[in-house]
């Protein structure tokens, strides 16, 4: 208790020492407490722009569909798979889709693109192609609606109930097809490539255009728990896994984004092993200059009989006690400024990453492990960068240091 | 009487080549239980040298120093600390207390590096500080304190540990004369009541007087020893 009591008070032997030590362990936390909050906030923007825009948190299709669109790769008994879906209650949401290349022809301009054969209420439930709906309105299930990307109907030069022509192959007999649709609205997902190459008609139009009657390309999944999807050995998923079927997660999707999500966990390593060098540099020069100054002191104390040993243990003690101080002020002032970034967000302008948009204010994220965890590094840390001064110490020959005293 | 201390053949030299000095030569000497002994002499005589290897604070280039019948010279660092907590009082000229702990607790200190349980450590505080003449100033830390306060407390942790000998280098050199002596006449009543052994070293003569016995240090060499009013 002595030894405690005799570490806590040397703290405040340099008052002004000991806060500007523990104000730069404190801002070591702040920011990476803020990095990490950031770093989230980036990932559930970048994972919510797949997952929540178009591609749903997980996709049932035929193997091989997703790698070039081959019309013919559809499923040959959606429902089945449907009802599955239907009767498992992890599942928040999951639609059906028809995807098939096309010719979209307006009477002034013509472009290539992807056309969706949707179910507009199923839809509701996987994508937010209602709410990007920025102009005219949202599929009713009429059978000659269309909704153009924004770009699109710029390139088209086509306004609310102007005539398109789609052409495309019918999957049965290959045969080239045509339809007649109306604008109906123009909707904006924010990647350019998005609103200038999709289109979306009704599935029940889709399906007899395609010559695919009862059949789908993909049905898109949205799990009532998010993290759901990230679990691939997850019941749902992998009892749709038979045949010619996958059923995969986003993870599996889009690895490229589970690269950048495992990317940015390295980035906040990084930050963090950056911040705690130069912090542990800070800590052992306070320290240093703090054994310095009370090195007659540390000859007493050795030639009276503390063991090296307990000298270790005392400047040890005291790194710890600054930490203790320094995590304190650290938690406080990280969740304040997380929390408020929280809310308020950070301006980040408009910047298109791996096909997601982010846009306006970056939101931290506030998990209570940044409480906890982070913490708990920072002090070991700083308790481990104390040991070289308090090996120091503990060396220190008594009749040396005690030159001018004894 | 018992013999405390023996030294024998001690050489201690300090620099290399031809910047090498020797601080003692061949020095042979013993004290005995219950002694009041100063060692006396001029600046660099050696006195702080023979005091450092007698504490085991520093190790001889070549000879022994027998404590209580153990040969310290040939301990390893671990065993010598122990060894100084167990059987040696320091007391310092300065820098004598750990600032940011009372004068109780600095008392305390070396009593708690030995294990002994809380109860009696309190318990050996008070008396310590008692016999010392501080009683009611215990809560003080060192800058509250006088010089000659702050050098009783030493005296006070010295003795706390009960050691076999004190050993003390120029304890008055930062006190004023009359605080000097005071301090000395305690030592001088300790040493008489409880047959503490005391050694100390010093160049001034008024304190010089009150010594038993008297070790003259020149050039590293035991130049006289003289027995006084034993």
């Amino acid at each position: 208790m002595l030894s405690l009591k005799l570490a806590w008070r040397n703290l405040f032997r340099n008052t002004r020492r000991t806060l500007l030590t523990c104000m730069l362990i404190t801002s070591s936390l702040v920011v990476i407490i803020l990095v990490d909050g950031i770093m989230l906030g980036m990932i559930d923007v970048m994972v919510g722009g797949i997952t929540k825009t178009l591609e749903g948190e997980a996709q049932v299709n035929q193997k091989g569909f997703r790698e070039n669109f081959e019309p013919e790769l559809f499923l040959n008994d959606p429902d089945a798979i449907t009802a599955a879906l239907a009767a498992d209650e992890r599942v928040s949401g999951h639609a059906p889709r028809v995807i098939i290349g096309g010719m979209i022809a307006s009477p002034y301009n013509t472009t290539g693109g992807l056309i969706y054969g949707v179910d507009a209420t199923s839809e509701l439930g996987v994508s937010r192609l209602q709410e990007a709906t920025i102009e005219g309105e949202y599929l009713t299930g009429a059978k000659r609606e269309i909704l153009l990307g924004k770009l699109m109907g710029e390139l088209l030069e086509v306004s609310l109930g102007d005539r398109i022509i789609i052409t495309a192959a019918q999957v049965d007999t290959a045969e080239i097809t045509q339809e007649l649709f109306r604008v109906t609205g123009f909707f904006e997902f924010g990647p350019e490539e998005m609103d200038q190459t999709l289109a979306f008609i009704n599935l029940s139009a889709a399906q007899p255009l395609l010559g695919m009657d009862g059949h789908v390309h993909q049905i898109a999944v949205q799990f009532v728990d998010p993290e759901d999807a990230k679990n691939k050995a997850l019941p749902t998923l992998t009892r749709l896994n038979q045949g010619n079927v996958e059923a995969l997660g986003w993870l599996d999707l889009q690895p490229s984004i589970g690269g950048m999500i495992e990317m940015s966990s390295y980035a906040s390593a990084i930050v963090g092993a950056v911040l705690f060098i130069l912090t542990s540099l800070g800590v052992i020069n306070s320290m240093f200059m703090s054994i310095y100054e009370r090195i007659y002191e540390f000859g007493v104390a050795k030639a009276i009989g503390t063991t090296p040993r307990q000298i270790i243990a005392l400047v040890l003690f005291e790194a710890f006690f600054l930490a203790l101080m320094a995590c304190a002020f650290g938690v406080l002032l990280g969740y304040l400024a997380s929390s408020y970034f929280e809310s308020n967000g950070i301006p980040m302008g408009r910047m298109e990453m791996s096909g997601v948009l982010l846009d306006g204010n970056m939101h931290t994220e506030v998990r209570a492990y940044q409480f906890v965890a982070f913490p708990i590094y920072v002090t070991l840390l700083t308790v481990a960068a104390a040991i070289y001064p308090a090996v120091f110490a503990s060396r220190i020959v008594p009749s040396q240091a005690l030159q001018r005293a004894l | 009487m018992k013999t405390v201390i023996e030294t024998k053949n001690l050489v201690r030299k300090f620099g290399e080549a031809q910047t090498q000095v020797t601080a003692l030569s061949n020095v042979s000497t013993h004290i005995e239980e219950g002694e009041f002994t100063a060692i006396i002499g001029p600046s660099g005589s050696g006195k702080t040298t023979l005091l450092q290897l007698i504490g085991g604070l520093d190790e001889p280039d070549s000879g022994d120093v027998f404590l209580s019948g153990t040969n310290i010279a040939n301990m390893s660092g671990r065993q010598l600390s122990d060894f100084r907590r167990d059987h040696i009082g320091f007391i310092f000229q300065s820098y004598n207390l750990i600032p940011v702990l009372s004068a109780q607790e600095n008392i305390e200190y070396i009593m708690l590096l030995q294990g002994i349980d809380e109860k009696d450590r309190k318990t050996r505080v008070q008396e310590m500080l008692a016999l010392v003449g501080l009683e009611g100033l215990g809560d003080r830390r060192p800058a509250q304190l006088s010089g000659g306060q702050q050098q009783r407390v030493a005296v006070a942790r010295a003795m706390a540990s009960k050691p076999d000998i004190i050993l003390a280098d120029e304890p008055t050199a930062n006190l004023d004369s009359t605080t000097g002596i005071a301090l000395l006449d305690m030592m001088r009543d300790l040493n008489a009541q409880m047959n503490m052994t005391f050694v100390f070293s010093t160049h001034d003569q008024k304190i010089m007087d009150r010594a038993d016995r008297l070790i003259h240090l020149e050039d590293g060499i035991v130049h006289l020893d003289e027995i006084r009013n034993s």
